[in-house]
């Protein structure tokens, strides 16, 4: 457990580099934004509230490194409706299906600009 | 945005301020009201057609463009991935500080869509167009064979009284052009060159625009709209301009 905990400090500090978390002793909000812009995974929510551990996820679901995922050709919805990924969970017994409330993840080119902390009218200009 | 603020509000708001004329225009075209929502700027139609017409025939001559251009919007499929937009902004040359279509977002609580809701937005090629209807040099009009509404660029003053009279905030000023540009359905870069789709609809990820022919009992568009017992809506229709952009859920 320990080992895993160091893991996890570890991982919130790469997360920080990257521009991505906001801090804890996970990896905060992770947004992704590849195939799409973006959809936010909260640590928050998945470890604090519902109690998950380090090893529900990143036990070959998904890698430590924040973006590791996004590297992959298979990151697409199409995985996940298969059971990879996120899909592993949300198949609509564990968790909502993967293809219902679409705006509960996906956060938007909105919601990921608001998290970067740009206005509207900036969002607009890239 | 008012429009983005009318949109927070979506309780059904019963029947009873709803004008007849709006109810007999909407029955015309087949489609039954079923609530008002939001001091009617979002009106929720189910579709009626069997009801209403002997047969779809019949029915189609209601619509009085051919082809009718339509949008229906899946609003609960909208992820604000922007690629519409994008597309649209590559395609008709639209600069950052305008656009031709947008993306509204709204909290909605409860529902079962999770917590916000994305709508998209764009010119609803009125079939009662409050910005033709104003316009001092008919640079803007409704193109009388596919109703979709254009711009004359060579004839517009910039005067933005258009863009005042919209309902929909679906106008803005081109620097580049001197002129007020708008959604046309992509007819210059794409339909008048035999795409079948506009940019927008095809550059979606998530099947979220159908474009198509209103007017065709076949297509895609008027399938999705009159499917029976489906709740469609169109918004702000208290402003009375006949919009041709539809919403549906699911
Ligand atoms: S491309 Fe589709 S899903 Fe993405 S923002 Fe536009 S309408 Fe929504
Ligand atoms: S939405 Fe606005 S710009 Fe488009 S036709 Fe209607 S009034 Fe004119």
């Amino acid at each position: 457990m320990k080992n895993v905990t160091i893991i996890c400090l570890l991982l919130a500090g790469v997360a920080l580099v990257a521009g991505s978390a906001t801090a804890g002793d996970h990896g905060g909000d992770i947004h992704f934004t590849r195939p799409v812009e973006a959809v936010l995974f909260s640590h928050d929510i998945h470890v604090d509230q519902l109690g998950f551990d380090c090893d529900s996820c990143h036990d070959g679901l998904f890698e430590y490194e924040a973006g590791a995922a996004e590297q992959n050709g298979d990151f697409t919805m199409e995985s996940l409706y298969g059971g990879g990924y996120c899909g592993a969970c949300h198949d609509g017994e564990t968790a909502f299906a993967s293809d219902t409330r679409c705006a509960t993840c996906h956060e938007g080119v909105k919601g990921y600009n608001r998290a970067l902390g740009k206005t509207e009218t900036a969002a607009s200009h890239h | 945005m008012i429009l983005k603020k009318e949109l927070d509000m979506s309780r059904n708001e019963g029947l009873e301020n709803l004008g007849s004329e709006e109810r007999r225009h909407f029955l015309k075209m087949g489609l039954v009201v079923t609530g008002l929502f939001a001091g009617g700027t979002l009106l929720s139609l189910s579709s009626g057609a069997r009801r209403v017409f002997a047969s779809s025939g019949e029915f189609a001559e209601k619509y009085p463009y051919k082809p009718h251009y339509s949008m229906l919007i899946h609003v609960d499929r909208c992820i604000d991935c922007e690629r519409c937009k994008k597309a649209c902004a590559k395609t008709n040359h639209v600069p950052d500080y305008g656009y031709r279509t947008t993306i509204l977002e709204r909290d909605v609580s409860g529902a079962l869509a999770g917590k916000r809701e994305f709508v998209p937005v764009l010119c609803n090629h009125c079939n009662l167009p409050q910005c033709t209807r104003v316009c001092p040099t008919r640079a803007t009009y409704k193109d009388p064979v596919n109703g979709i509404v254009q711009m004359n660029k060579s004839k517009c003053i910039g005067c933005l009284t258009c863009q005042m009279g919209c309902p929909y905030n679906a106008r803005y000023f081109n620097e580049e052009q001197m002129a007020v540009d708008k959604c046309s359905f992509c007819w210059e870069s794409r339909l008048s060159k035999g795409e079948a789709l506009t940019a927008c609809a095809e550059a979606c990820p998530a099947g979220v625009r159908i474009f198509g022919d209103l007017s065709d009992p076949n297509d895609k568009v008027y399938r999705g709209i009159h499917q029976i017992e489906k709740t469609v809506w169109v918004l702000r229709p208290e402003a009375g301009t006949k919009p041709n952009i539809f919403y549906t859920r699911g």
